[in-house]
C-alpha cells in the first residue's frame, strides 16, 4: 500500500506540470480552434528564463517564475500576431507556421544559452513529509498548489471578466462576436499570451524537478498534449483532469512496465480516447478553416 | 483582400522558416573549420566530424568537436601533416541513427578521408557498415560491445569499451568494499542496454545477483516508481546506466524518495553534467569508475585543461578528452603514414603507440586501444581518485 501511494504521489506532481501545459494547449484551442505545436517550446524558453533568472540574476523563485510567465507572454503575443493574418484564411498554414514558431524558438535558445543544459536547484530545502511511509518532497506539494490556484484563476478570468466573457463568446462564435464589436484578434492574442505564460509556469515548475535543456518541451509538450485530449480538448477542467490522469498512468506504467512504461501509457491513452472521443470533459470543438 | 493581407503571412511564415533554416542545423548540415581544398595530395586533408549538435545529445556533440578543435588546431599551427593543413568539416547526427546513415553518404561523396565521432554508439552502430564499404576509418566515442562485433578494420574506438568501465566498478564494489546487494537501474537505450549488460555480466563473474534489476525508457523523467520498488529490496548499491542528465536526475529523485544506497555508475557520473543535474549535494559520494578522473590527475590532463579553457572559456570534461585524444591518434597515423587514406590509413591506426589523457594507446585487432578505468568518488562536487 506505501508503494502504492508513493507511486500516486510521484505521478500526481507530474501530471500537475502537465496539466499546466494541457491548459495553455486548451486555451488557445478553445479561443482559436488552433493546435498551438510551439507550445513545447514556449514552455522551454520559460525554463530557460526562469532559470536565468534564479542561476544568473539570483532572483528568488517567486520572482523569477512571474517574471518568465511575462517574457513568454510577449512570445506568445509574437506569435499571434506573426499568424494573426492567416486568422479564418488558412487554416493549416496557421499549424505550419506554430511549428515553424517553435522550431524558431528551440534554435533561439541554443543560440542564447547553448544547447548544454542546466540543472536546477529545488526552491525548497526542506527535508520530505513522511506519513505512513509516504515521502512527500514539499515542491511536489508546491506544484500541485501553483496547478491549482492557475486553474481556478483562469476560470474566474474567463467567467467573471469582461475580457473573459468576449473570450468566450469568441470561442463560441467568432462572427457574431464581431458583431457584437468584440475585436477578435485581441481575444486570440490575449489567449495566446496567457496560454504561453501558462507554459512558462509549466517550465519554471518543472526545472527543478527535471533538467533544462533546449529539449525540455518535446516530452513535455507531448505529455501536456495528450493530457488536454484526454481530458476533452478545450476544456479548463479537462485539462486539469487529463494532466493528472496522465500523470498517475504514466507512474503507474512506470512501476510496472519498466521500459515499456511509455508504450503502456499510450496505449491506455489511445483506448480510453477510442471509448470518449470528445475526452472526459469533451466540449464541442471550434474549427475556423 | 488587400495585396499587403494576403502577402504578410506569407512573407512572415517565408522569414519564420528561412530563420528555422538559419539557425538550425538541418540533417546533415556542415560548417567547415577550413573553407579550402579537398582530399588531393597538396590540398588539406578533409576529416569529418560527426557529433550531435541539436536535440537531447547535443551538448555531448559539442564537448566532443571541442575536443577535436583543439587537437586539430594544435597540429595545423605546428604545420599540419606533410605540410598540408587539416581540414575538419562538422556534420549534426541530431544523435539519430537514421540521420548518421545519410551522413556516412555525405562524407563519402564529400572527400573526407576519415571521420572523427559520433557521441553515441547507436550512430555509429548504424554508420559502420557504410563507412566500411566506402574505406572511411572511424574514431569514435562509443562505447558499446557491440561495435565490436561488426568486426570492422576501419572502425576504432577512442576509449574503453563499457565491459571494461563496468568490470573495474564491478570488482572495486564487490572485491574492495565488500559490497553484496546491489541494484540496477539503467535505460533501455543502446547506452544503457549496453550498461546494463556489461555490469550485470561483471556481477555474475564475482557471483552477485542483484536485488533489484530495474529499467526506465530513454525519455524517461519520473523515475521515481522504478526507485521505490528498488528501496524496498534496501540495497547498499545502485548501479545507474543512463546518460548523464538522466542519471542526475535519478540520484535527485532518489535522494528525495530517501534512498541511501551509495550511487555507482560508468563515465556520466563523472561529467558536469551530472553534477549539474543531480546537484553536488545529491551526488556526493558517488563511485564513478572512468579513464579521466577530472583535470588535475596529471601532468598532461593539466596542460590539455589549461588549452582547451583559453580556447573555449570552460573546462573540459572526459568526452572533450576522449575526443582530443581520438584526434591525436588519428592525426599520428596520418603523419605515419603521409596522409594516405582507405585500408592504409586504418593500419597506420592500429600501428599507433600513443600515450594520452585517457591512458596508453595500444590498439587490438577490434579496434579498442584503452583497456582499463580508475575508480574515483564525487566529493564537494569534485571528483576525486579513489586512493
Amino acid at each position: 500500500m506505501q508503494s502504492f501511494f508513493q507511486t500516486l504521489v510521484s505521478g500526481l506532481s507530474f501530471g500537475a506540470v502537465y496539466a499546466l501545459v494541457a491548459l495553455g494547449f486548451s486555451l488557445v484551442y478553445r479561443t482559436m480552434g488552433l493546435v498551438n505545436f510551439a507550445h513545447g517550446a514556449v514552455l522551454m524558453i520559460g525554463a530557460y528564463v526562469a532559470s536565468t533568472f534564479t542561476l544568473s540574476a539570483r532572483l528568488p523563485f517567486a520572482v523569477a517564475g512571474p517574471a518568465a510567465m511575462a517574457v513568454t507572454g510577449v512570445v506568445g503575443l509574437v506569435i499571434e500576431r506573426v499568424l494573426r493574418p492567416l486568422e479564418n484564411k488558412d487554416f493549416d498554414l496557421m499549424l505550419i507556421g506554430t511549428i515553424g514558431a517553435g522550431t524558431v524558438l528551440e534554435a533561439a535558445a541554443i543560440l542564447i544559452w547553448t544547447s548544454a543544459g542546466r540543472g536546477v536547484p529545488s526552491p525548497v530545502r526542506t527535508s520530505p513529509l513522511v506519513l505512513g511511509g509516504v515521502r512527500i518532497p514539499p515542491y511536489d506539494l508546491l506544484v500541485i498548489g501553483i496547478t491549482a490556484v492557475a486553474m481556478v484563476a483562469l476560470t474566474l478570468f474567463l467567467q467573471r471578466t469582461k475580457r473573459g466573457a468576449a473570450m468566450q463568446a469568441v470561442a463560441m462564435d467568432h462572427e457574431a462576436a464581431t458583431a457584437a464589436g468584440i475585436h477578435v484578434g485581441r481575444s486570440n492574442a490575449i489567449a495566446f499570451a496567457i496560454g504561453a505564460s501558462l507554459a512558462a509556469l509549466a517550465g519554471a515548475l518543472a526545472g527543478p524537478m527535471l533538467y533544462v535543456s533546449p529539449t525540455i518541451g518535446d516530452s513535455l509538450g507531448i505529455q501536456g498534449f495528450a493530457s488536454a485530449i484526454l481530458g476533452g480538448f478545450g476544456s479548463i477542467p479537462g485539462a486539469i483532469v487529463g494532466g493528472l490522469g496522465i500523470g498517475v498512468i504514466g507512474s503507474f506504467a512506470a512501476q510496472s512496465f519498466q521500459g515499456y512504461s511509455d508504450l503502456v501509457t499510450f496505449v491506455v491513452f489511445t483506448v480510453l480516447v477510442m471509448i470518449r472521443p470528445t475526452g472526459i470533459f469533451g466540449e464541442k470543438t471550434v474549427n475556423r478553416a | 483582400m488587400s495585396r499587403y493581407r494576403l502577402g504578410y503571412p506569407a512573407a512572415a511564415l517565408a522569414a519564420l522558416i528561412c530563420l528555422a533554416g538559419a539557425a538550425c542545423s538541418a540533417p546533415g548540415s556542415s560548417s567547415s573549420s577550413s573553407a579550402a581544398g579537398g582530399g588531393t595530395p597538396s590540398g588539406p586533408i578533409k576529416i569529418a566530424v560527426v557529433d550531435a549538435q541539436s536535440g537531447s545529445s547535443s551538448d555531448l556533440g559539442q564537448f566532443e568537436y571541442r575536443g577535436v578543435r583543439l587537437a586539430v588546431g594544435q597540429a595545423n599551427a605546428a604545420g599540419g601533416v606533410d605540410g598540408r593543413k587539416i581540414a575538419l568539416s562538422l556534420l549534426d547526427d541530431q544523435g539519430d541513427p537514421t540521420v548518421g546513415t545519410e551522413l556516412a553518404r555525405k562524407i563519402a561523396s564529400q572527400g573526407a578521408i576519415a571521420m572523427l565521432g559520433t557521441a553515441e554508439s547507436a550512430v555509429t552502430l548504424a554508420m559502420a557498415p557504410i563507412l566500411a564499404s566506402e574505406h572511411i576509418p572511424n574514431i569514435t566515442s562509443g562505447q558499446s560491445t557491440k561495435l565490436l562485433a561488426l568486426n570492422s578494420p576501419y572502425l576504432f574506438l577512442n576509449g574503453p569499451t563499457g565491459l571494461t568501465y563496468d568490470s573495474t566498478l564491478a570488482k572495486y564494489l564487490v572485491q574492495k568494499k565488500g559490497y553484496k546487494k546491489i541494484a540496477l537501474l539503467t535505460n533501455n537505450d543502446s547506452y544503457g542496454a549496453g550498461e546494463h549488460d556489461a555490469f550485470l555480466a561483471a556481477l555474475k563473474s564475482l557471483g552477485i545477483t542483484p536485488v533489484a534489476d530495474k529499467v526506465v525508457p530513454q525519455d524517461q523523467t519520473n523515475m521515481t516508481p522504478a526507485l521505490n520498488a528498488i528501496r524496498g529490496a534496501r540495497p547498499q548499491v545502485l548501479f545507474i546506466g543512463a546518460e548523464e542528465a538522466q542519471s542526475g536526475l535519478t540520484v535527485k529523485q532518489a535522494r528525495a524518495l530517501g534512498l541511501t544506497a551509495v550511487v555507482a555508475e560508468g563515465a556520466p557520473a563523472g561529467t558536469p553534467l551530472y553534477l549539474s543535474t543531480a546537484g553536488a549535494a545529491d551526488a556526493n559520494g558517488t563511485i564513478v569508475s572512468s579513464p579521466y578522473l577530472g583535470n588535475d590527475v596529471s601532468a598532461a590532463s593539466r596542460k590539455f585543461a589549461a588549452a582547451y579553457t583559453a580556447a573555449y572559456g570552460s573546462a573540459p570534461e572526459l568526452h572533450g578528452a576522449k575526443a582530443y585524444d581520438g584526434a591525436e591518434v588519428m592525426i599520428a597515423a596520418l603523419k605515419a603514414c603521409h596522409a594516405c587514406t582507405g585500408l592504409a590509413l586504418a593500419n597506420a591506426i592500429r600501428a599507433v603507440h600513443y600515450d594520452g589523457l585517457l591512458g596508453s594507446f595500444r590498439y587490438n585487432k577490434q579496434g579498442v586501444g584503452i583497456f582499463a578505468t580508475s575508480i574515483g568518488i564525487i566529493r564537494n562536487g569534485k571528483i576525486e581518485p579513489v586512493s
